[in-house]
């Protein structure tokens, strides 16, 4: 991957060079496999000259025996496993990619702050905010690096939206509208089980666009209040929370944006959904769909809808920031505060519902 | 244009082309109305403070000097007046014995909408609010669609709507006057969100004003929670002058989404120069008749029925009545009350239909649902 295609909107970014060969490989170790991504980065990763993987999903004894994890699914990607976190800190890892569970996030992260490896932990940072306070605390006191896996931050198009907000051309921004819609998680059963994943739809699919409101506004959001339902996928007995919801957000700056974060994309559709993003200003709308740029059509005698998505491989694009920074000493971006801050969004917005729907104003 | 009825008559009634109709009001809306009436064959009087003569002589009809010269020679009366002038026009029509098409909102406020139901009733004649987006095919055959099933049960509804902001007439930026993009622009997605999943029970809102280059802004979001379960977040906008006129709607259920977006809807592409500022204030229809005609003829087919009120079951009860109209504005004033106070306000829009007199959401006939359009 050429440095020149990385979004210019991460400072730390621009003008590496990629790494020269007689720099040391980095040891990147692949913490569990409960989260899909995990498979993602482990194709990436195994290839590289530069890179020196492990992986490694101790968890997966707990998982429901229909899901290939662990050790079977390490072979399927032709990765090289180790049993134990233990092992693979002893292997002493440069860097660590937590996709654990995500109320099992923090004891991985803190483990991995004790070993000295800088860490990408997958979204939502945390389950419960002090959790994520305890993980950047952690990270900060070992001197290691913390990102948030927020890969929409590194599409293009985002990036193009930045650059009209950042050169004006919205004007003001007085708000807009995010949609985050998927179809309910299958294949990893935790996704649906409000211990493990820490709600439902709200902390599955808030966080993406509030980490780009984070980041195109650089405000803090100021008040939340959410709405959900479990319409959707109501009589499925596996989906124990929320599988519909409507969040409105109000940032420092006045911006009002409303995020529907459900999980309403049918199981028949032929891509897994996409994330939306409208910000309106005095100077205009931009609208930007990130993974919509595709082929679409019918294929199968008409029976199916054709979806050929061509968009950019935001996976890779995030990998590869991250890794330069770790090479660099440069800091990630989104960091553990940015995954902070979006995770304060989402305790606010579950506080609204268990609250009837108020509007919870966040301390800033 | 013939005058056909638009359902099957059991018989045959009156044909609207009989009718004599007085439009009042001759500014931006009265300029979809005017050809809509004109295209049933209609008798077409117009009375304005300003603006009636060309109206007239661009539509073929006749000026009256004054709202009592105007009264005395029409059955029908059409209010395309600034909103807050609606219930004094509505009320003295419907004091003279005319049928009367409101513009939406019906009135500025819930008690002037019910105060203009009552006159309706006292007077016993027709009051209909001119809530148009239940005339546009592609929202009539969405809730015709969810009313079949074909999504199952409504989860999660989004509808935007906005283009610039009004500044053809001082008016729209005097909140006391027209209650501001809420109350005039989003009234419409608010009735039909209610039309589609149903009666509300909560509304919150929030609406961001600022004023750029000497040019008002204004984007408001409301979210509706439905006694059915739904929720629902209608975004409205007046923007600025460049913005083109744009709706749109995204349907969750647990069987199925159906979405439309105006932006690349429609039989016809151009690739023209931009509309210059000022340009539309409403869209041109994706496909079909003008949505106007279709929603004129459906209430003129109604008036055209009976001298009196109609029931809510009668065969020729349009789409939507003054119940529907004031409803809306309730819900609409609701979320002016949540933006006021920053806090989500309660109601119970079932319990209002029933203090109203008006009927249940699901009376009305399915089949109205996409007369006029040509799908
Ligand atoms: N359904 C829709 O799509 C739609 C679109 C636009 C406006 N509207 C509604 O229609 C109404 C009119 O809006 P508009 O954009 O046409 O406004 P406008 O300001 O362009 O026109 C108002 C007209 O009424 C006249 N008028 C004002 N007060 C009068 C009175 N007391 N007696 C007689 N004439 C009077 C004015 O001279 C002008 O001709 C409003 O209630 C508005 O909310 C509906």
């Amino acid at each position: 991957m050429n440095s020149t295609t990385q979004p210019a909107v991460v400072p730390s970014a621009d003008a590496t060079p990629d790494a020269t060969p007689d720099e040391a490989p980095l040891r990147v170790a692949v913490l569990s496999f409960a989260h899909v991504h995990a498979a993602s980065y482990v194709r990436l990763l195994r290839d590289r000259p530069d890179v020196e993987l492990i992986t490694a999903d101790p968890d997966a004894a707990t998982s429901p025996a229909d899901e290939v994890r662990g050790r079977p699914f390490a072979e399927q990607l032709g990765a090289p496993y180790v049993d134990t976190y233990a092992e693979a800190f002893a292997w002493g890892p440069d860097v660590v990619i937590v996709c654990s569970e995500n109320a099992r996030h923090r004891d991985v992260v803190l483990a991995a702050a004790e070993a000295g490896a800088h860490v990408l932990c997958e979204k939502p940072l945390a389950t419960r905010v002090d959790d994520a306070e305890a993980m950047i605390a952690a990270c900060d006191a070992a001197g290691v690096q913390l990102m948030t896996a927020y890969p929409v931050r590194f599409s293009p198009e985002f990036a193009t939206l930045r650059g009209l907000v950042d050169a004006g051309a919205l004007g003001t921004v007085l708000g807009g509208t995010g949609t985050n819609n998927g179809k309910v998680p299958a294949g990893r059963a935790w996704f649906t089980d409000p211990e493990l994943a820490g709600g439902g739809a709200l902390a599955d699919h808030v966080v993406h666009v509030a980490d780009l409101l984070d980041a195109l506004l650089g405000e803090d959001a100021v008040a939340v209040r959410a709405v959900t339902n479990r319409v959707l996928h109501g009589d499925d007995p596996r989906v124990r929370a929320e599988t519909g919801g409507l969040v409105s957000i109000t940032y420092a700056g006045g911006a009002e944006v409303t995020v529907d974060c459900s999980w309403s994309v049918p199981d028949g559709a032929p891509t897994w959904g996409g994330l939306t993003l409208q910000v309106v200003g005095t100077g205009g709308t931009v609208e930007i769909d990130p993974f919509g740029a595709r082929v679409d059509g019918l294929v199968a005698g008409g029976t199916q809808q054709a979806w050929l998505g061509f968009g950019a491989n935001l996976d890779a694009l995030m990998l590869e920031h991250f890794l330069d920074c770790v090479r660099t000493g440069a800091t990630p971006g989104p960091d553990g505060r940015t995954g902070l801050r979006t995770l304060r969004v989402v305790a606010a917005a579950q506080e609204s519902v268990a609250t009837g729907g108020a509007v919870v104003r966040l301390a800033s | 244009m013939s005058a056909r009825p638009a359902t099957p008559a059991r018989s045959a009634p009156p044909a609207p082309s009989a009718l004599k109709v007085g439009l009042v009001g001759a500014g931006g809306i009265a300029k979809a109305h005017a050809p809509a009436w004109r295209a049933l064959g209609v008798d077409l009087v117009v009375h304005s403070h300003d603006g009636a003569a060309d109206l007239a002589a661009a539509h073929g009809a006749r000026v009256a000097g004054s709202l009592e010269e105007l009264l005395d020679v029409v059955d029908v009366v059409d209010v395309v007046t600034p909103t807050s002038t609606h219930l004094d026009v509505a009320t003295a029509a419907l004091a003279a014995g005319r049928h009367v098409l409101c513009e939406k909102p019906i009135a500025r406020t819930g008690a002037e909408g019910a105060a203009l139901l009552d006159a309706a009733r006292a007077a016993d004649r027709q009051l209909y609010p001119g809530h148009v987006v239940r005339f546009f095919p592609e929202y009539a055959l969405m809730r015709a669609a969810v009313r079949a099933g074909d999504v199952g049960t409504p989860a999660v509804l989004r509808f935007a709507r906005g283009g610039m902001f009004p500044t053809w007439s001082p008016w729209f930026a005097d909140d006391g006057q027209s209650g501001g993009v809420v109350m005039d622009l989003m009234i419409h997605d608010l009735d039909i969100a209610r039309w589609v999943a149903g009666e509300v029970t909560a509304v919150h809102a929030t609406r961001r004003d600022v004023e750029d280059g000497g040019l008002p802004h204004t984007l408001a979001h409301v979210v509706l929670t439905h006694a059915g379960g739904a929720i629902t977040h209608v975004r409205g906008l007046w923007g600025a002058p460049h913005t083109t006129f744009r709706t749109s709607f995204h349907v969750a259920g647990d069987d199925g989404v159906l979405r439309f977006d105006s932006a690349g809807a429609g039989g016809v592409r151009t690739d023209l120069p931009p509309v210059p500022a000022g340009g539309q204030d409403r869209p041109a229809p994706a496909a079909g008749e003008s949505p106007y005609l279709t929603e004129i003829r459906e209430f003129a087919t109604a008036f055209a029925a009976s001298p009196g009120a109609l029931t809510p079951d009668h065969p020729r009860h349009p789409r939507v009545s003054a119940v529907d109209g004031v409803v809306a504005v309730e819900i609409a004033e609701a979320a002016l009350a949540s933006i006021a106070s920053g806090a989500p306000v309660a109601l119970d829009t079932a319990a209002r239909v029933r203090e109203l007199g008006g009927a249940p959401l699901d009376a009305d006939a399915a089949d109205l649902a996409t007369t006029g359009s040509r799908a």
